[in-house]
């Protein structure tokens, strides 16, 4: 077995993208902001797996975080990624294919999201971002009024 | 009695002048314009110095010259004596002609003139022709006839006079008018000879009686406590009733004006209250900002956790978590042949049993021990999804509220703001600190002669008690008996001369307040607005509205000068002194209607008394002229002469 990656990564040349989304204090995502590296990172994982955008790592591998910082809980939507996108439990028996799936959708979600920032005026990314949730949640109430209640 | 002419010769500006002061028709009115600089106040001043010597309105220009006329000095040989003259010829009613004249002579040395004699005398002509010619005494009594000098402001004043009378705290003025106008000070004067008379004959009794001496000296200690306690009694009326004038003054001042005061602190206190949430709104929208970004994370991956939570629960459902058996164990087992617990070699039975617990088992314990760590997590996420809509809607209501707060204070703002706008706020906050001061000066002193009263009254008693163990005393002592009858008759004289001072005060406030009324209701041109004139105990004078309310502080400019002219006119009447009354500059603070008002009250006025009326040449604009040049008696225009030492006059028109 491959020996289990002691952090995580992202392509080098992301590193500029994401020191653009730091650079602003007011920014939702920002390092400034107070958004660890590893909330950006779990950020920009659910936004690319919303969207279903996985990019692999091309270029040089450039650490993020260390994986001993992850919380169980940070693991758990880690885990549900790779388990979703494989499609078995077994995934989980390859932790470095785990955190990779992560990586790739994170990558994918960063520029989804610079892009959706890029594209709204000032002020405005935030309430877009608002109605996005709303939406998402609105369709998980209305698929689960007919069955297992929310939560249930 | 009514002035006829006055001639001047010499005095200060004036070289020559002859004014012959004629009657036409109804009106006895006499007008006299002049320009800046042209000593129209001089003429006030040489009706005073003839009569009083003395020059009670000279400028701060005239003040620095001599009396005597400019050229009068240059033209002047040295050493040669010059004369300065003013004489009022006057009417009696008996048909008496009556020629006040004052002389002062100047000899002139190097052109400056040195003050020798002034002579002062009173020319009586009776009808028939007859002259007796009055000095000193004689002559001074006869100006008291004419007009008293104690009452003279009443009689010859500046236009000024009029505006603040009853600006001003009143009380006082009102009660010395009226006091002056009594002459009553001979009642004052028997009334101090008398206390001095009865003092001494305590004094006398003293001598004879130890006992009397000592309840003399208590009850002159207790008198000096009632004089010393009175004393501040009236400081204290006094200072109420001047915080009550200023109250009413800065009240009326401020009707109609944003109370910039409170307003400026309402604007800082919404300021603070503005900024205050300010800054809650910045920590909900932070707060906010957390929330989304949390749940920017969760959302999105709701349909990786549903699929993980159901698989997970599934697998449960198996058996296959918690793990039961170690799928990695026996698939070592399997490969080495051997059993890792206890190191025995695996028989083909034991490798087919082996094999059916391996096909058996489909999740290895690290994949089931991994799944088991997630469900709890992913159990907390569904129920934060759940909360989403309540956490967002009740964080998005406080940040609404919020706002809505703060528009609020914003439009509360903007509404204090266009009300100060246009008002100068530092002067408005000014009148209203000062009205707080004098509120406040006026409730300490109105709690300082509440306390005061209640000290004179302790006093009084003690003064009675004094006085009655007085009485005792002086019929137990033998010797001092004729003393006692004597202490009685002068205690009762003294009485009776303070009541009679009283009673005479009273009848005369009571006369002033009905002539008041008489005039000013007669002569108001808003016939309907008011309904009397009230003088009170206190001498306060108040004018009441039709409606019943005092309305002095409210009433205009115009109305409230016509009040001190009634006012005048009234202590005029009473006082018994049918003299002119020569006004200086009568108009020059008001204008528009109220200066057309006032005028045409003073033509009104001329039709029973003399006046002299001295206009600056402003003042005596068009809406003036149009009521009184048709029934002036007599024009003058004053002018300056080339040389700016000589002022002339010019006779528009004379009856």
């Amino acid at each position: 077995m491959p020996e289990a990656p002691d952090r995580i990564y992202i392509d080098e040349d992301d590193r500029k993208l994401l020191e653009k989304i730091d650079g602003d204090p007011e920014q939702l995502f920002s390092h400034d902001a107070g958004r660890s590296r590893k909330e950006q990172f779990l950020c920009f994982m659910a936004f690319g797996f919303r969207h279903g955008v996985k990019r692999p790592i091309e270029g040089k591998k450039d650490g993020l975080f260390l994986v001993k910082d992850l919380r169980p809980e940070d693991e758990a939507l880690i885990n549900a990624v790779a388990i979703y996108d494989s499609g078995s439990v077994d995934v989980l028996a390859n932790i470095s294919r785990v955190y990779e799936t992560a990586e790739q959708y994170a990558r994918g979600g960063m520029r989804l999201l610079l892009d959706s920032i890029e594209s709204s005026q000032t002020g405005t990314f935030e309430k877009k971002l608002e109605k996005e949730l709303y939406e998402i949640f609105s369709n998980i109430v209305d698929k689960q009024s007919g069955g297992v209640k929310l939560g249930e | 009695m009514r002035i006829e002419r006055l001639i001047l010769s010499n005095y200060r500006q004036f070289r020559e002048l002859d004014i012959h002061f004629a009657t036409k028709q109804d009106h006895d009115l006499h007008l006299f314009v002049a320009p800046t600089g042209t000593a129209k106040t001089n003429l006030v001043n040489a009706i005073n110095w003839c009569l009083y010597y003395q020059e009670p309105h000279l400028t701060a220009d005239s003040q620095l010259l001599p009396i005597i006329n400019l050229k009068a000095i240059e033209e002047a040989c040295d050493d040669a004596d010059q004369e300065v003259k003013v004489e009022i010829w006057a009417k009696a009613k008996k048909d008496e002609t009556i020629a006040f004249v004052r002389k002062g002579i100047y000899r002139v040395r190097s052109k400056q003139p040195v003050h020798q004699k002034t002579e002062f005398e009173v020319r009586v002509t009776d009808p028939k022709g007859n002259t007796k010619l009055l000095i000193d005494e004689d002559a001074h009594s006869y100006v008291e006839r004419f007009v008293p000098q104690r009452i003279r402001e009443f009689f010859f004043f500046d236009g000024e006079r009029l505006d603040s009378y009853f600006r001003e705290a009143t009380g006082d003025k009102v009660r010395s008018a009226i006091f002056q106008i009594s002459q009553i000070d001979l009642l004052d004067t028997v009334s101090e000879k008398l206390d001095l008379v009865l003092r001494e004959l305590l004094k006398e009794a003293g001598k004879e009686s130890p006992s009397i001496d000592a309840t003399r000296a208590n009850l002159e200690k207790a008198e000096n406590s009632r004089k010393d306690c009175l004393q501040k009694i009236g400081e204290c009326e006094k200072q109420i009733d001047m915080a009550s004038a200023r109250i009413k003054e800065l009240r009326e001042r401020l009707v109609g004006m944003p109370d910039a005061q409170t307003l400026e602190k309402e604007r800082q206190d919404l300021g603070a209250e503005r900024k205050r949430k300010e800054e809650v709104l910045k920590a909900k929208e932070a707060q906010k900002r957390d929330l989304l970004f949390e749940y920017a994370t969760i959302i999105p991956l709701w349909l990786a956790i549903e699929k993980s939570t159901q698989v997970i629960a599934k697998k449960r459902a198996e058996g296959e978590i918690p793990p039961t058996v170690d799928k990695s164990l026996l698939e070592g087992i399997l490969n080495e042949k051997v059993c890792k617990i206890c190191g025995r070699s695996l028989d083909s039975l034991a490798v087919r049993h082996v094999r059916d617990v391996l096909e058996q088992v489909t999740l290895s314990s690290e994949v089931a021990q991994q799944l088991l760590r997630m469900e709890h997590p992913l159990g907390m996420f569904e129920d934060k999804v759940k909360d989403f809509e309540k956490n967002i809607s009740r964080i998005s209501k406080d940040i609404g509220d919020l706002k809505a707060d703060m528009g609020r204070i914003e439009e509360s703002i903007k509404k204090i703001n266009t009300a100060l706008s246009g008002h100068n706020t530092e002067q408005i906050r000014e009148w209203n600190e000062a009205l707080n001061q004098f509120e406040g000066l006026r409730a300490d002193n109105q709690t300082r002669l509440g306390e005061l009263k209640e000290a004179q009254r302790r006093v009084d008693t003690e003064i009675q008690r004094h006085k009655a163990e007085l009485d005792r005393e002086f019929k137990k002592v033998e010797k001092v008996k004729k003393l006692g009858k004597e202490k009685v008759f002068c205690a009762k004289a003294l009485d009776i001369a303070q009541k009679t001072k009283e009673a005479i005060l009273q009848e005369m406030k009571d006369k002033i307040e009905y002539e008041t009324k008489r005039l000013f209701l007669e002569l108001v041109w808003k016939k309907e607005s008011f309904k009397d004139v009230r003088i009170d105990q206190k001498y306060q004078i108040s004018l009441i509205h039709w409606m019943g309310w005092e309305c002095l502080g409210t009433v205009s400019a115009g109305e409230r000068e016509l009040l001190a002219l009634a006012f005048t006119l009234a202590l005029h009447k009473v006082s018994g002194f049918d003299s002119p009354i020569v006004i200086d500059t009568p108009v020059a603070r008001l204008a528009g209607e109220s200066r057309e008002n006032f005028g045409r009250v003073l033509c009104q006025v001329s039709k029973d008394k003399q006046c002299i009326l001295l206009f600056h040449d402003d003042e005596y604009s068009s809406n003036i002229r149009k009521y009184m040049d048709s029934k002036a008696a007599s024009r003058s225009l004053f002018r300056l002469s080339q040389d700016e030492k000589e002022v002339k006059m010019e006779v528009l028109s004379n009856a």
